[in-house]
């Protein structure tokens, strides 16, 4: 098994108000089953032993299943190997490459410290609609209520999301349409989400204009950066729903 | 009825609203472009060089023949519609550039030449309407439409100015057709692959029509 030597070019930021800008460090030895957190860890480590101030970055499952490493990776969230950070093998990395690590940027994600940033706009968006009012109890018996088979793998694809936000950070335009359609496709598609489609639709793609996130302009890299495989047809839902439920809110259907 | 308006209010402020009209007032604007190409097409009919009568000429002479009003109303019409094209576009494209921290290393997977590129070939499809409006609408006789653009084209820097703009045209229509698809909400994965060679052909058959008028003036076909 070989060992990697690499050269990183990492965004290194004190503060929001500081000035950021980009360090070079050697990570040498690196061994090709670490993953990309691991290889930081032991650069890291190395920092730590010269007395230098660590490189900051978000993790917590390292299982790929948590949404909470970010990162990205030669301009590309999360590496673009349609994995997190934390499943990115750096056996994908040739000795002697040269990385670059950023931040996940987006206006809407503003940077706490190197390569952290707050992604709690997110959080907002689900806050105002992805849920569903109703007490649903314990889990139902399979099959009391009848789901199309096609509908429910549609909307458990669409619940595959992790929230990490690498679609806001793919995204020419830093929008979060991916992540606020899959969301709320999950709950519009099934029996359970019906009773408040519109207000979920409304409420949602509202809060997600008013975080100042960008428009979407149909270039699909959100679905290419995406460590789930969540499609841009939950866009294309989102869209229809949308004037569906603006419709139904100028006619007064459920006011 | 003040529902109704709220909600129109909030429709044409929201984002997914604002890009559901530049959808729809693209769609406008390529349906004008099909009707534009099959007025353009009678300039292959009829040879005046050999005394048959043009039937661009005819139809020239048949759409000003219109009652002023018709004529002044689809004009302003469709000007209407470019604005709104435009001024939505623009103000969606100022949010983004303001959504957006900029990378010190740029990737890009996925996302096409034609879709980055949108307000720059869009700006020159604006410049080069001026041009057109200004050099074949605006000047010239329509009983003698035909004298007119093929002098026009035996410029050879002028039938370059529009091949290069039809080329943009088409940049811009291949990823407009299919984009106006996504925001309608007509699509899936199952046909998105069928929308893209729909986009294509249509930008190629649109695009390469045009261009083959300046294209057979120069080569004498047209003379």
């Amino acid at each position: 098994m070989a060992n990697l030597n690499l050269t990183l070019k990492v965004w290194r930021q004190e503060n929001a108000q500081a000035q950021g800008r980009i360090e070079t460090y050697k990570a040498t030895g690196i061994p090709e089953e670490a993953s990309f957190l691991e290889m930081l860890d032991i650069v890291n480590e190395g920092l730590v032993h010269e007395g230098k101030e660590p490189i900051h970055f978000d993790h917590d499952c390292r299982e790929g299943i948590c949404g909470m490493c970010s990162l990205t990776i030669n301009g590309v969230p999360h590496g673009g190997k349609h994995v997190t950070t934390c499943q990115l093998h750096m056996r994908q990395f040739k000795d002697g490459d040269t990385i670059w690590i950023e931040p996940f940027r987006a206006k809407a994600f503003p940077l706490l410290r190197d390569l952290m940033v707050d992604r709690s706009a997110l959080d907002k968006i689900i806050a105002a609609g992805g849920f569903v009012d109703i007490r649903t109890g314990s889990a139902p018996n399979a099959n009391n209520v009848p789901v199309r088979k096609k509908t429910a793998d549609a909307a458990f694809d669409a619940a595959a999301c992790i929230g990490c936000g690498a679609c806001v950070a793919s995204c020419k335009n830093s929008s979060a349409m991916l992540f606020t359609s899959a969301k709320a496709a999950h709950l519009n598609l099934l029996p359970q989400g019906q009773p408040e489609k519109n207000k979920r639709v409304l409420a949602m793609v509202r809060q997600m204009d008013a975080m100042g996130f960008g428009n979407c302009t149909n270039q699909y890299e959100c679905e290419a950066a995406c460590p789930k495989g969540i499609t841009v047809d939950n866009i294309a839902k989102l869209n229809r729903d949308y004037m569906i439920a603006c419709a139904s809110e100028a006619v007064g259907v459920f006011s | 009825m003040n529902d109704i308006i709220t909600t129109a209010c909030k429709f044409v402020t929201s984002s997914i609203g604002r890009k559901i009209i530049v959808a729809l007032t693209g769609s406008c604007l390529l349906l004008f472009l099909v009707g534009h190409l099959a007025g353009n097409m009678t300039i292959y009919g009829g040879c005046p060089a050999q005394g048959e009568p043009s039937w661009i000429d005819a139809y020239a002479t048949g759409l000003h023949s219109m009652p002023v009003w018709l004529l002044m109303s689809i004009r302003l019409g469709l000007l209407l519609i470019l604005l709104i094209h435009v001024c939505f576009t623009l103000v969606l494209k100022w949010e983004n550039y303001h959504a957006r921290t900029h990378y010190q290393k740029e990737g890009t997977m996925k996302a096409t030449l034609s879709s980055r590129t949108m307000v720059l070939t869009g700006i020159m499809i604006f410049c080069f309407l001026c041009w057109h409006l200004w050099q074949l609408t605006f000047n010239g006789d329509p009983h003698d439409c035909y004298n007119h653009v093929i002098a026009a084209f035996r410029n050879g820097w002028c039938s370059l100015f529009y091949i290069v703009a039809l080329c943009c045209l088409f940049m811009h229509v291949r990823h407009g057709v299919q984009s106006v698809f996504q925001t309608f909400g007509l699509n899936t994965r199952k046909v998105r692959p069928l929308y893209n060679i729909v986009a294509v052909l249509f930008g190629v058959v649109i695009c390469g029509a045009f261009i083959s008028i300046p294209v057979a003036v120069l080569t004498g076909i047209l003379h």
